[in-house]
């Protein structure tokens, strides 16, 4: 059942145009990457750090969300997805790396790879998120601008490829080579007409009506998350006060007791007592955190599994089936 | 005048070398494989055993004042005023952090906490076998394992030290608490024994779990995590 729907999906007569499809090329997709983590693996490091782990996942998982919106209101891109994991294919890859997180200032990794594997931004943002993100959106834009329409459509045309390429190896090989600095660049390009093409653009479309399901899915737990989120950075953000007091209010109250006297001692002690006390509560905070999206966070991982599993089967499928295909229609007549 | 942790935790370090014993380092391995004792458990304080605090204290004064059969130093004897006050403040601080009743010890397969009212957890973490500081612009925290010993020490300012010693019985109902306080003061230390039963809490109907933004939410039913 499954194999005839691909091969009345892969039948259909698409006459395909590489370059001049009716796509604005200033409008290329935009595929956001789940977010590294950026958790050191080095465990020892977490509390000097203050890297909750599991709330570094969360956050790796809630904040492409937070981009994808800003991107999709500035009107960045084409269309924008926030994908499980990362795929050159991408026309533009998002992939970002959470360096710190305190609840007031968030410091990211993004990086910008175009299809051929050229980098457009590889930067180090840093301020308070939306303030971020919109840095970030500018940059993409200047980026852009910077391109010409030429290279632009040339991003499209060697997405598409590569795509081919990942389902389709025998009939897209020798279309893309690499160059000197490790991109890719056009070496030929298929005959409009090729029917291979088509398929493979038409397999594309559903991957994305499939990937955008998905994603309007992930948008109503990143909802969920965005609640909880918001409390835990008025937390972080009340720490990081509390703590600047403290070490104010310490500061300037110099004790005048005596060396080795109960006052100099006791203060000594409740000094480290309450800086202790505060971190310690901070990490109930975070345990709270963690337990009050466990429901949200297993959903999400439950439709990441889902989106893979659902990939990979089709890929096996739609691998096979245009194999046989290729064969068929380059095999020579007896 | 405060000195800073990194200026006063190596002096610390000197200091408690030379009046006590040496304070655990973090170059030296403790253990392979698994911790050595499983300490974790709710404790409650036995009141029948244990040392009283003002019964050592009195012991210690009188030790320390009966003067030095050949001491040889006639005229420059040290001040027992000066000297009790400081020990006197030891004892006041040791009874204060051993004051809890109950210590609830969580350890996992990094860290040990032991958690006690109305003060901070004491936090041990070990990493392949290697203790990790525990460190701050107030102090730092540092463990070891002596044998089945686990040691905590607290070095603080003006070469404050508050050593822990926790020693379980064989029979795992027991804890052994022993707390030492030095400081650079005096030369003399103040330490305090307590002794611990381990005790089951009681069952519950409930399950609860803390969350952010609803506090302790707590079912009849099941609940996650």
């Amino acid at each position: 059942m499954k194999a005839a729907l691909c091969i009345v999906l892969l039948s259909a007569a698409w006459q395909h145009v590489l370059a001049d499809v009716g796509r604005d090329p200033t409008r290329l997709n935009i595929s956001i990457a789940i977010f590294d983590p950026g958790i050191p693996a080095d465990r020892s490091l977490h509390r000097k750090l203050q890297v909750f782990p599991r709330v570094r996942e969360i956050e790796a998982l809630y904040l492409p969300f937070v981009l994808h919106d800003m991107l999709v209101s500035a009107r960045v891109g084409g269309a924008v997805r926030v994908i499980p994991e990362s795929d050159p294919a991408a026309e533009l890859l998002v992939s970002g790396t959470i360096l710190n997180s305190d609840g007031e200032t968030l410091q990211l990794r993004l990086q910008v790879t175009d299809a051929s594997g050229t980098v457009w931004l590889n930067e180090i943002f840093s301020g308070p998120q939306q303030d971020l993100f919109a840095e970030f959106g500018a940059s993409l834009i200047a980026a852009r601008s910077s391109r010409d329409m030429p290279s632009l459509n040339t991003v499209i045309e060697v997405s598409l490829l590569r795509y081919g390429q990942q389902l389709a190896p025998a009939a897209f090989d020798g279309y893309l080579e690499s160059t000197a600095d490790g991109t890719l660049r056009i070496r030929r390009l298929p005959a409009k007409s090729d029917p291979m093409l088509a398929r493979i653009e038409r397999i594309r479309d559903v991957e994305y009506v499939f990937t955008d399901a998905i994603d309007a899915k992930f948008r109503e737990l990143s909802a969920d998350i965005e609640v909880v989120y918001k409390v835990w950075r008025e937390y972080r953000q009340k720490f990081s006060r509390y703590q600047a007091q403290e070490a104010e209010r310490i500061a300037n109250a110099q004790s005048t007791a005596p060396p080795g006297s109960f006052e100099a001692i006791s203060s000594h002690y409740e000094n480290y007592k309450w800086d202790r006390q505060a971190v310690q509560e901070q990490e109930k905070w975070a345990a709270g955190f963690e337990n009050e999206m466990a429901p949200t966070i297993n959903a999400i991982e439950a439709r990441v599994f889902e989106l893979k599993g659902w990939v990979a089967d089709r890929y096996d499928e739609w691998r096979r089936i245009l194999g046989q295909m290729f064969e068929l229609e380059t095999e020579l007549p007896d | 005048m405060r000195l800073p942790v990194t200026v006063a935790a190596p002096l610390c370090l000197l200091l408690a070398g030379c009046a006590t014993q040496p304070v655990a380092d973090t170059s030296t391995r403790n253990f392979t494989g698994g911790m050595p004792v499983d300490l974790s458990g709710s404790w409650e304080r036995d009141y029948s055993r244990g040392d009283d605090a003002q019964a050592v204290l009195n012991s210690m004064l009188r030790r320390i004042s009966r003067p030095l059969p050949d001491s040889g130093y006639p005229g420059n004897a040290p001040q027992p005023t000066q000297d009790f006050s400081k020990i006197v403040a030891l004892a006041r601080l040791a009874e204060l952090i051993t004051r809890p009743d109950v210590l609830t010890i969580e350890q996992s397969e990094y860290e040990i906490s032991v958690s006690r009212k109305n003060d901070f957890s004491m936090l041990c973490e070990f990493y392949e076998g290697y203790a990790k500081r525990t460190q701050s612009e107030y102090g730092t925290e540092v463990c070891n394992w002596n044998g089945n010993r686990l040691e905590s020490h607290l070095i603080l300012p003006d070469g404050l030290l508050i050593s822990h010693r926790f020693t379980i019985s064989s029979d795992g109902r027991n804890l052994h608490v022993s707390t030492t306080v030095s400081s650079g003061s005096t030369r003399t230390p103040f330490t305090l024994n307590r002794i611990y039963m381990k005790f089951d809490l009681p069952e519950t109907d409930f399950n609860c779990v803390e969350t952010l933004s609803m506090k302790r939410v707590c079912s009849t039913g099941e609940i996650f995590p």
